[in-house]
């Protein structure tokens, strides 16, 4: 019955760890590849 | 015309400010319960402002009230302003606030009163970008929304929590609840902020834009966060907040159709959000008390007529828009 805990627990913290790993890991995409931002002044304002 | 500020603190002290510079405004009450805080302020803004540290104010003889306190109160305040005879502007960016709000439309309308919500920096100016780039489609298909930086300790407080909450994308026609948190992308904002990874939260972006573009197809809102922001979300914060963050920044991507091409528009803004939402909450105020805007519980993609008019006047008050040209 211990083993059986001692498996279950330390299997639980593997996926926790997994999880973790996933969750930090990684990037959202690929920044702009040409072009910037250009401000909106008064006759652009249209 | 007369106007009360419930809240003095970072957005609320913007809000005072903005409006006592503002010709028309012939009485202003600034109403917060510290007392220090509150004098302090009026101080500063002259004969105009009057302070009060009593929240349970007569709100009546007001012709509007601004809501800048934490959103837990705004839906209380605001049906206390109706009662009074006021119309309302809500500078709330929680989910939850801003649906008790919606709430109230058909007494709004009963009563011919605006209940303005979620008038900020996101949401409130992103509304007003949405609004305006959609007025450049004959179809508008998708509206996204992103956002980076927080303005005084509420809205710290709102960011971490909105990242345990659950988001609302708008698919199809219908409302999908996703996990706040999840969802991942990489949002480009105008300099110095830049790229940030931003993430689904329990925002009320969707709920508010949604209805001014019949036939959407998909609204979406993201917050930028940091990996300890993700980590520690599901926690209570863990520090107290910062008085008022850095400079915070917008992103608004809006595609549809015009004529035959399928086409996209990205406008954006950087700020310190609480001066930004300041800048913004007094002209939809000001708006509002000259009859500008509809009776109704609305956000500012709905209620506001002439959102490029509106958006001169931010520009006038040193709150800046810029569009990206190229491709994303």
């Amino acid at each position: 019955m211990i083993r059986l805990l001692r498996r279950a627990s330390l299997a639980v913290g593997i996926m926790g760890l997994v999880a973790a790993g996933l969750r930090l890991r990684g990037t959202g995409g690929t920044p702009p590849q040409s072009g910037g931002w250009r401000e909106l002044t008064g006759p652009d304002l249209r | 015309m007369r106007i009360a500020v419930l809240g003095a603190g970072a957005v609320g002290s913007r809000v005072a400010r903005q409006l006592a510079s503002t010709p028309g405004v012939d009485a202003l009450t600034v109403v917060d319960p510290g007392a220090g805080v509150v004098d302090v302020v009026c101080a500063s803004l002259g004969p105009v402002a009057t302070p009060s540290t009593s929240l349970t104010l007569d709100l009546a003889g007001h012709d509007v009230v601004v809501l800048a306190g934490p959103g837990k109160h705004h839906r209380d305040q605001a049906e206390r302003a109706l009662e009074a005879g006021a119309s309302v502007v809500s500078c709330t960016d929680e989910l939850a606030p801003s649906r008790l709000l919606l709430a109230l439309d058909d007494e709004a309308r009963v009563r011919r009163r605006t209940v303005a919500v979620g008038a900020g920096f996101a949401p409130g100016l992103s509304d007003l970008l949405a609004a305006h780039a959609g007025r450049l489609f004959d179809d508008v298909h998708e509206v996204h929304v992103a956002r980076a930086g927080t303005g005084g300790p509420a809205c710290a407080r709102a960011h971490h929590a909105s990242l345990r909450g659950l988001a609302l994308d708008w698919r199809d026609g219908a409302w999908v609840s996703r996990q706040g948190g999840s969802g991942r992308e990489l949002a480009w904002f105008p300099d110095p902020v830049a790229g940030q990874d931003c993430y689904r939260a329990s925002l009320p972006d969707t709920l508010l834009f949604a209805p001014a573009f019949p036939g959407l197809l998909r609204g979406t809102a993201r917050v930028a966060a940091t990996r300890r922001d993700r980590l520690t979300a599901p926690l209570p914060m863990l520090r107290q907040p910062h008085p008022e963050g850095l400079v915070g920044a917008i992103r608004v991507e809006v595609r549809g159709r015009r004529g035959q091409a399928f086409e996209t528009v990205i406008y954006g803004a950087v700020d310190r959000p609480a001066l930004a939402a300041g800048a913004v909450a007094a002209v939809v105020a000001v708006a509002v008390a000259s009859g500008q805007l509809a009776s109704g519980a609305a956000g500012l993609a709905v209620l506001v007529p002439d959102p490029l008019a509106m958006l001169h006047e931010l520009a006038e008050r040193g709150v800046r828009c810029a569009r990206f040209a190229g491709s994303s």
